[in-house]
């Protein structure tokens, strides 16, 4: 069962590739990477709808003790009635053989590291994606995905967005002091539930000159999305 | 007088545990996301009755509401860990009401993972768990039960400062998936192999499945198990449901189960997430009569890590290779604390077959202590192989058994009483097994009946110890067969004895045997091969010995352990595979080092290497082949006509040959090559290291030397490092806008130091504005800009 198909134009784009000549060696080594990859990922996710309300300028989640504040996450849900809080991990083992290879072959690890990126971000898609589908049913649709640390929505939420969630518990997945997720090859984020008839409003309204949202970011010259030559998930909304 | 009457009761029937306290306390109004910890001073009258609902159903034990009541789960509550630890206490007495129901200081994990998964260090968790613990006992808690954990480091760290703390019995719990590990891959035998050795008094399962899905894993303890055994499962699988997480097993259908699990031997049941008084009431009413039935399981002979355990029930090899004596180029990397060189001596040694590794970094003029720390730390984080921690020195045990991840052989102690006292409680302390060399003060004795009378004494005085047969391996020492020839099959004579007599499991180093003479292989194969029939368990060897490692595998053939010879035929069948690989390659001539290093084939850099010394100088070969190698690939690199991956694989290629013209050099005895010192380190709080190694083969591309410090450095170390390596460079890197600030407290503490150290900064989230604002002197865009900071500043 292919369950991680694992794309690889997008371990490429992770990895910088940008058409160079890719040489047999390195391509086979890419595609050994990818196939590794697939075995050692023990991926866990869990997710939980929330009724949000604004109060004080701030995004609250009903039946809860998590607040998001700043103006980004504000307009990322605006017009929805709820949202989507989701975790995803690909479990320790990613990080303990990409640790492994870090000392045996770096290129390898390197190699891996973007596998797994591209992993658990197809992980994302496809819980997404299915969300979507139901969501649909009911009228509803779903915004992109929004995580902490984009815009200027804090990192430092990311241990009580993990409490609410219970990922601890349910997934393994926690954060150390810093608010960095460990396991690594992790994924929180925040997706917005709407009325389809507002998501087509919202999209008129902020067509015109706000495509290129980065420029108008704070985190715009040191964002590690765009130096890895993607989006951030506030930019792909827009 | 209290833990006395616990553990009676245990003996002679089932032990009832509480149902859920977090979910009851949801029912009740909690948020999602608040701590239920503080509860116990918010909220204390709906903490105690929901205790009260269990004492009620007629429960032995209740467990505190303080799950998560540690200093790192409390930081932002507004409480201490005392003030709730206390709290949590008061209320389950007061809804004991004076009745015979004992109370368990639930200690669950502290919510940061440990290193090297996580930041958190063992000594931090450590001093955490302490706190929860002293506060505990102080409150007059009758037992503690660290639950929930899915990380064996921490379950450790837990029941060494419960056991360090306190002497109430401790119970100990992990969670495991539908697989039959951890969240962290823990497996059952391993949980089984350390919590035991460590002493705690009930081990087994709790939360995160239903009683059915735990079934095969309460199985699986309890075929091993020689301590009582006991099982929290939850109300049945989790789903969310409209937005609640519901648990939907019935009474009857949890009671069903648990009957089950006590018919078959487990002594301890309870509830976990979703079970309500209900269902704790018919678990009471179904079991509490049911006659015990004591299992009796052989303790198993083994060592593990977390996720692997190696089970002594056929011949085991250890890897010899970590240990400087004679090796000049060991004792060099151990000076230096080059640990990628100790690393690559694990790696090799595990990928040619060894299932455990000795290590022995014993050498006068490093710190012994801080050194077997660091090693058995770096090894672990990388390989899940089992270790034996090599030394004389009891401090050196200790400290690396304490810090060990899993359970670990000590080698050795000797029939000398002063060496057998001052370890033996170490071993039994931290639960490792042990080596016994048959040699007293007086020496190795000429003949095997005497051997076997040491190897008698250690067994005894271990036991003594509490330590049981399935850990003590005897070593019944090899002689050099050029000086003490009659005295060889004397060593063979008294493993038979030791086998046969007293039933415990033996261990030889097997190459000194053939000091002194030529063909050494021949004979050390040849003993070997004897060794292994007079019954030798545990051979240490050089794995990457292909001969020695192939008269074991053919052993397993003709002792009939390898059944069916199918280990032996696979074997083969790869053997001829690689034969023809080997023919294939040489037709296709690569072997000259420039396209080698072009092409990044680093398979093919040592041959070329080594036939290219035959002829050319060292020095010559980094002049005439690797610089201009190098300096085009880095060309190709910048105008874009290779990617990453690409430069990295030319690069560890020129790694991989100047391994082994290092070697040549120390050989020679001539200088090494470099062109200055770097300290390179992941600052504080961050774990992402690959792109600081990225840069770190690179600049050693360059013949500069670097002192890698690796991740989640404190500033501190670094500090320390670029003193005591006396540097002027030093590299940072950051990945998170979270631990660039710590990059910054590093560079203000060097440069208030000495502002003549130069810092380079680099990663994700920095960029040239950044590096000017936090005061670094350079900033490196990619691993070649590295390269150019380092020329520049060092030349």
């Amino acid at each position: 069962m292919n369950r991680f198909p694992i794309d690889k134009d997008e371990v490429l784009r992770y990895l910088g590739y940008r058409n160079q000549n890719l040489d047999e060696v390195t391509d086979n080594l890419i595609n050994e990477c990818m196939e590794e990859m697939r075995g050692l990922i023990r991926e866990k996710h869990i997710y939980r709808f929330f009724d949000i309300y604004n109060e004080n300028g701030n995004v609250h989640l009903s039946e809860t003790n998590l607040t998001l504040t700043g103006n980004d996450i504000k307009n990322h849900l605006g017009g929805s009635e709820s949202c989507v809080l989701m975790a995803v991990t690909l479990g320790n083992n990613v990080d303990s053989k990409i640790r492994y290879y870090e000392r045996k072959s770096i290129t390898r690890a390197l190699i891996l590291d973007a596998c797994a990126t591209t992993a658990v971000e197809e992980v994302c898609d496809e819980i997404c994606e299915d969300l979507e589908n139901t969501a649909n049913k009911q009228n509803r649709t779903l915004t992109s995905r929004y995580s902490p640390g984009y815009g200027d929505l804090p990192i430092d939420i990311q241990k009580d967005f993990l409490s609410v969630l219970g990922a601890e518990k349910a997934i393994g997945l926690t954060a150390n002091s810093h608010s960095i997720l460990i396991p690594r090859k992790s994924v929180t984020a925040i997706v917005g539930v709407m009325d389809i008839k507002n998501k087509q409003n919202r999209r008129d309204s902020r067509s015109v000159p706000e495509n290129n949202t980065c420029l108008s970011c704070k985190n715009y010259s040191t964002c590690m999305y765009r130096r890895e030559g993607g989006r951030c998930g506030a930019y792909r909304k827009a | 007088m209290v833990d006395v009457g616990l553990i009676e009761k245990l003996k002679n029937r089932t032990l009832l545990f509480d149902g859920a306290m977090g979910t009851a306390l949801q029912s009740r109004g909690l948020k999602l996301g608040e701590l239920p910890d503080v509860a116990n001073i918010n909220s204390p009258e709906m903490v105690i009755d929901i205790h009260e609902g269990y004492v009620n159903c007629g429960v032995d034990v209740i467990t505190t509401n303080a799950f998560g009541a540690n200093e790192t789960k409390l930081e932002s509550s507004g409480f201490t860990v005392e003030e709730i630890v206390d709290a949590a206490v008061q209320n389950a007495k007061k809804a004991i009401k004076g009745r015979d129901v004992y109370v368990a200081l639930g200690i669950g994990p502290i919510g940061e993972l440990l290193e090297p998964m996580g930041t958190l260090s063992f000594e931090d968790a450590y001093n955490i768990f302490k706190r929860q613990v002293i506060q505990g006992v102080k409150s007059g808690a009758d037992l503690i039960l660290i639950e929930t954990m899915i990380d064996l480091y921490e379950a450790k760290a837990a029941v060494l400062a419960a056991k360090e703390n306190s002497t109430l019995p401790v119970f100990c719990t992990m969670s495991f998936e539908e697989d039959g590990r951890t969240f962290t891959g823990c497996n059952v035998t391993s949980m089984v192999m350390v919590l035991e050795g460590l002493g705690v008094d009930a081990l087994g399962v709790n939360c995160s499945l239903g009683p059915k899905e735990l079934a095969p894993i309460v199985e699986e303890i309890l075929s091993i198990a020689t301590i009582p055994v006991m099982v929290q499962a939850n109300a049945g699988l989790p789903s969310i449901v409209d937005g609640e997480t519901v648990f939907n097993i019935s009474p009857e259908e949890f009671s069903y189960y648990k009957k089950m699990f006590v018919e078959n031997g487990v002594r301890i049941v309870g509830g976990c997430c979703g079970t309500t008084d209900e269902h704790i009431k018919h678990l009471v009413d179904t079991v509490k009569d049911i006659k015990i039935q004591p299992r009796q399981n052989k303790a198993l002979s083994g060592v593990c890590t977390p996720t692997k355990a190696v089970i002594i029930d056929r011949v085991k090899v250890i890897g010899e290779r970590i240990n400087p004596t004679g090796k000049k180029r060991f004792k060099e990397a151990l000076v230096k604390g080059d640990i990628d060189y100790i690393l690559k001596e694990a790696i090799d040694q595990v990928d040619a077959g060894a299932h455990i590794l000795d290590v022995n970094v014993g050498l006068p003029e490093i710190d012994e202590v801080k050194t077997i720390v660091r090693v058995i730390k770096e090894i672990q984080s990388i390989l899940d192989v089992p270790l034996q921690i090599d030394s004389t020195d009891p401090e050196v045990i200790e400290q690396g058994l304490r810090i060990y991840n899993g359970k670990a052989i000590v080698n050795s102690v000797n029939g000398e009483d002063s060496i057998l006292e001052s370890i033996l409680p170490i071993v039994k302390k931290y639960g490792a097994s042990v080596v016994g060399l048959t040699l007293d003060e007086k020496g190795i004795p000429s003949k095997a009946e005497d051997r076997f009378k040491i190897a008698e004494k250690i067994v005894k005085k271990a036991e003594q110890y509490g330590i049981g047969k399935e850990d003590i391996y005897i070593d019944c020492l090899t002689l050099t067969a050029a000086a003490q020839q009659e005295e060889v099959m004397e060593t063979v004579k008294a493993l038979s004895m030791v086998k046969e007599k007293l039933n415990v499991k033996t261990v030889l180093g097997v190459s000194n045997v053939s000091f002194g003479l030529p063909n050494r292989d021949l004979i050390n194969r040849t003993f070997l091969a004897a060794s292994l029939f007079a019954g030798l368990d545990l051979p240490i060897i050089n794995p990457m010995d292909k001969e020695m490692m192939d008269t074991i595998l053919a052993s397993g053939v003709l002792w009939n352990e390898d059944k069916g010879a199918a280990e032996y035929l696979k074997y083969n069948e790869n053997v001829s595979a690689e034969q023809v690989v080997v023919k294939d390659s040489k037709d296709k001539r690569e072997d000259d080092l420039f396209e080698i290093i072009i092409k990044g084939i680093k398979e093919k850099a040592k041959t070329a290497t080594v036939k290219l010394l035959e002829h050319t100088e060292p020095l010559s070969v980094v002049d005439e082949y690797i610089v201009p190698a190098l300096d085009l690939v880095g060309e190709k690199y910048e105008k874009g006509e290779t990617f990453l991956p690409q430069l990295i694989q030319s690069a560890e290629t020129v790694k991989n040959v100047f391994e082994i013209i290092k070697e040549r050099l120390s050989k020679d005895g001539s200088s090494q090559i470099s062109n200055g010192k770097i300290v390179l380190a992941t600052v504080k709080g961050d774990i992402h290291d690959i792109g600081k190694n990225v840069v770190k083969v690179l600049l050693e591309n360059y013949n500069y030397d670097v002192i890698d410090l690796g991740r989640d450095v404190a500033k501190e170390k670094i500090i320390e490092a670029a003193v005591e390596h006396d540097v002027k460079l030093i590299g940072l890197s950051a990945l998170m806008t979270t631990t660039v600030k710590n990059m910054a407290e590093t560079i203000e503490a060097l440069k208030e130091l000495d502002k003549n150290y130069v810092v380079m900064v680099g990663g994700a989230v920095l960029n040239q504005d950044y590096a000017d604002m936090i005061n670094a002197d350079y900033y490196a865009k990619d691993a070649k800009g590295a390269v150019t900071i380092a020329k520049k500043v060092l030349g």
